[in-house]
C-alpha cells in the first residue's frame, strides 16, 4: 500500500471527525465565495455606475484639467481620438463631452451646480446614469437642441417643469461670462439628493457654440470599458500612443479617488474578515491533524521502526491533510454551487432596508445583494484554502516527523 | 566460522531523570551470530529492551558502539537508520502493532512497498510467508478481525518478509495465552531452523526461556551470564 493510499485511509478513522473538518472547509469556501463575489459584484457596480455618471473608466482631457477644470482646457481633434480610441482591444464605447460648472437661472431663483454636454448619439441608458434615471420627458433629440435636462431636485428649486426656460451661464474658451437660454426637455431622479439638485444635462453642440468650441473641441473623452479590472493597462497602453500625447489620460481611480479610496478600505476590511474566517478554518484543521498525530503516536513509532524515514512520515500526514482539503474544497464547491446561482441571478432585495437606492462614495447603488466572482476570484479562493489546510496540517507533520522512535514505542 | 550479524562493544546508555542518572545498559559488549535462537532474559527494568533499542537502532548510545553488519550505527543519520532498519532489521512487538487500516496481506506487505519492491514480488512473497506463518486464506482480514496470536503472526510474516538480517522481539508472547505463545514459538523456531532466520528476543516468559538456543542473562544493564545450550 502506497503513502497516499494509506493517507486516505487513515482520514476515514475517524469518520465523524473528518466529516466535521471537511465542513469546515467547505464553509470557509461557501464564506470566501460570498465575501469576495459580493466585493467583486458591489465594487464593480461601483465603479461602472461611477463612470457612468460622467468621467468614464478612463478620462481624456486637456492636461491638467482634472486638478482645475477650466472652459480654456479643452481638447481638439475629439472625432479622431475616439477613432483612434476604437481600435483598443476591451473599450466598449467613448463619449465626447464638455463639462463645467453654471449658474441656473429661472424666474424665481438662480442656483450654482454643474452640466454635462453630451451628443444624445453616443449617449444611452447604458453609459449614461443620468439617462437611465429620467422620469419625465426624453433627452435632447440632438446635439443641437436647445434643451436642457435637470435633475428633479434642481427642478424644483428653480420652481421648474417641463417645457419651461431656463437661463445658464458660463464662462468659454476666452473667460469671458456667456449665457444661453434652454427649455426644460426632461427631469432626472438617481435618488441622490447631492446629484439631483446640482447638475443639468445639455446638448453638445449647444453648448459648444455657447462656448465657442469647435464642432470636434470638447473638455473630456469619458471611455466606458467592458471590464474596469483592465483600466490601469488600456490607461498606460493609451499614454503610449502619439494620438494622446498632448492629453492627460487617467483611469477612474485617478478621477474619482474618493470612491478608490473607499474600495480600497472597504477591501482591506473584507480581506481582515476573510482573513480571520481563513484563521478559524486553519485552527480546526491544526485541532485535527494534531489530535491525529498525537493519537497515533505509537503507531508512527512502529512505523519508523520499519523503515518508514521521518520525511516519509513528514510526506503521510502531509497527504492526510491534502485529502482532508481535497475533501473540503469538494463539499464546499457542492454546497456553493447552489448558493452562488441564486445569489448571481436572483440576489437579495434590500430595498425594504434602503428603498430604492443608496449613495456610496458619491455613487448610486441599487438595493439587490448579489454576489458575482471573477475568474481569479475562484482560483484565489480555492488555492488560498488549499494551501491554507496544507500548511496547517505541516506543523502536526513536522511534529509526526521529528519524535524519535524509542519515544513513540516507549518498547519495542 | 560463525558469521556475526550485531556486535556490541563497551555499549552504555544512560537516561537523566532530573538530576539522576539512570544507567540502563551499562559497558555491554556482545555479539549475535547469523543462526542464533537468543533470549535476552531478565527482570523488568533490567535493560533488556534498552539493548533491543540500541541495537534496533531506535535508540542512541550514551557511548560504545553498536556494529549491524559491519556498519556502525552511530555513524549513521536518520534517514540512514530508517534505511537499516527497512532493510536489515524485523520487528516484532509485544501488542502485536499491526497498522488498523491495513489487511493483514498489506500489514506484511508495508516493508515491501518502503522497499520499492515490485507488486508481483510483494504478492508471491507476502503470499508465500502468510501461508508459512499459518496465515493461508486470511489475507484480507483487518487486524480487529483476527485473535491475539493471529495478528502476532502477521507480525511476524512482516518481519521475516524482507528476509532481514536478524528479527528482534520484544516479548512476543507477553499478550497471548500459553497454548498460542507454544504455536507462536514453534513457528519462529521452524524459521529459525529451515530458513535460518536470526532471533534475538527480549523475555522473561518461561516458555521462550525453554526454547531459546541461547540465554543472555541481563542484570542492572550489565550481562550477568550468556549460556549457549548445545
Amino acid at each position: 500500500m502506497n503513502l497516499n493510499t494509506l493517507a486516505w485511509r487513515n482520514l476515514w478513522r475517524h469518520k465523524r471527525r473528518t466529516l466535521i473538518t471537511a465542513s469546515s472547509i467547505a464553509f470557509g469556501v461557501l464564506l470566501a465565495v460570498t465575501f469576495t463575489g459580493a466585493g467583486d459584484y458591489f465594487y464593480t457596480r461601483m465603479i461602472d455606475a461611477g463612470a457612468n455618471m460622467g468621467m468614464g473608466h478612463i478620462t481624456i482631457a486637456a492636461p491638467d484639467f482634472n486638478r482645475a477644470p477650466s472652459s480654456k482646457k479643452y481638447l481638439q481633434r475629439t472625432e479622431q481620438l475616439q477613432q483612434q480610441l476604437m481600435q483598443l482591444d476591451g473599450i466598449k464605447s467613448s463619449m465626447a463631452r464638455i463639462q463645467g460648472q453654471a449658474m441656473f437661472a429661472s424666474a424665481h431663483k438662480s442656483i450654482g451646480g454643474m452640466f454635462f454636454a453630451v451628443d444624445p448619439e453616443q449617449e444611452n441608458a447604458e453609459n449614461n446614469l443620468f439617462i437611465k434615471a429620467m422620469v419625465e420627458g426624453k433627452m435632447p433629440v440632438t446635439a443641437s437642441d436647445k434643451t436642457i435636462v435637470l435633475g428633479v431636485d434642481l427642478a424644483r428649486k428653480l420652481k421648474l417643469t417641463m417645457g419651461k426656460k431656463v437661463v445658464y451661464t458660463t464662462t468659454d474658451k476666452q473667460g469671458d461670462i456667456v449665457s444661453a437660454i434652454a427649455r426644460v426637455g426632461g427631469l432626472f431622479q438617481t435618488g441622490s439628493n447631492e446629484i439631483d439638485s446640482a447638475v443639468a444635462l445639455l446638448p453638445l453642440h449647444s453648448v459648444q457654440k455657447v462656448l465657442s468650441y469647435q464642432q470636434d473641441e470638447v473638455s473630456v473623452i469619458a471611455v466606458i470599458l467592458h471590464d474596469q479590472r483592465h483600466s490601469h493597462q488600456l490607461r498606460d497602453e493609451m499614454k503610449k500612443m502619439n494620438s494622446f500625447a498632448h492629453t492627460e489620460v487617467l483611469n477612474w481611480q485617478q478621477t474619482q479617488p474618493d470612491l478608490a479610496g473607499m474600495i480600497a478600505v472597504d477591501k482591506s476590511s473584507n480581506y481582515i474578515s476573510q482573513l480571520l474566517i481563513a484563521l478559524l478554518v486553519a485552527a480546526g484543521i491544526l485541532n485535527t491533524m494534531l489530535m491525529s498525530v498525537l493519537e497515533r503516536k505509537r503507531e508512527f513509532g512502529v512505523m519508523m521502526a520499519l523503515g518508514l524515514s521521518p520525511q516519509s512520515l513528514f510526506a503521510l500526514v502531509m497527504l492526510e491533510s491534502f485529502w482532508l482539503a481535497v475533501l473540503g474544497l469538494i463539499i464546499g464547491t457542492i454546497v456553493t454551487i447552489p448558493w452562488y446561482l441564486f445569489m448571481s441571478q436572483t440576489g437579495i432585495d434590500l430595498s425594504a432596508a434602503y428603498g430604492d437606492g443608496f449613495s456610496f462614495g458619491g455613487v448610486l447603488l441599487d438595493t439587490v445583494f448579489k454576489i458575482r466572482l471573477f475568474e481569479e476570484s475562484i482560483t484565489a479562493i480555492l488555492i488560498g484554502l488549499f494551501t491554507l489546510s496544507l500548511c496547517a496540517g505541516a506543523y502536526p507533520a513536522w511534529r509526526a516527523g521529528r519524535v524519535p522512535p524509542v519515544e513513540s514505542l516507549k518498547t519495542i | 566460522m560463525e558469521q556475526t550479524i550485531v556486535e556490541l562493544k563497551h555499549l552504555s546508555k544512560i537516561y537523566q531523570q532530573g538530576e539522576l542518572e539512570l544507567k540502563a545498559v551499562n559497558d555491554v559488549s556482545l555479539t549475535i551470530s547469523k543462526g542464533d535462537f537468543a533470549a535476552l532474559c531478565g527482570p523488568s527494568g533490567s535493560g533488556k529492551t534498552s539493548i533491543l533499542n540500541l541495537i534496533g537502532g531506535l535508540d542512541e548510545p550514551t557511548s560504545g558502539e553498536v556494529w549491524l553488519d559491519k556498519t556502525e550505527l552511530a555513524s549513521l543519520s536518520k534517514s540512514e537508520l530508517a534505511e537499516v532498519r527497512k532493510n536489515r532489521i524485523g520487528f516484532v512487538f509485544q501488542s502485536y502493532n499491526l497498522i488498523p487500516v491495513m489487511t493483514a496481506y498489506e500489514n506484511a506487505a508495508f516493508v515491501l512497498e518502503l522497499q520499492g519492491v515490485d507488486k508481483q514480488t510483494q504478492q508471491q512473497r507476502v503470499m508465500q510467508t502468510l501461508a508459512d506463518v499459518g496465515l493461508a486464506g486470511l489475507e484480507r482480514r483487518r487486524p480487529d478481525e483476527m485473535s491475539g496470536g493471529q495478528q502476532q503472526r502477521v507480525a511476524i510474516a512482516r518481519a521475516i518478509v524482507t528476509n532481514p538480517a536478524i528479527v528482534l522481539a520484544d516479548e512476543p508472547t507477553a499478550n497471548v495465552d500459553s497454548h498460542t505463545a507454544e504455536a507462536l514459538l514453534d513457528l519462529m523456531q521452524k524459521l529459525n531452523e529451515q530458513q535460518g532466520i536470526t532471533f534475538l528476543f527480549s523475555t522473561h516468559d518461561q516458555h521462550v526461556i525453554d526454547r531459546a538456543k541461547r540465554i543472555i542473562q541481563v542484570h542492572d544493564g550489565k550481562i550477568a551470564g550468556d549460556d549457549v545450550r548445545v
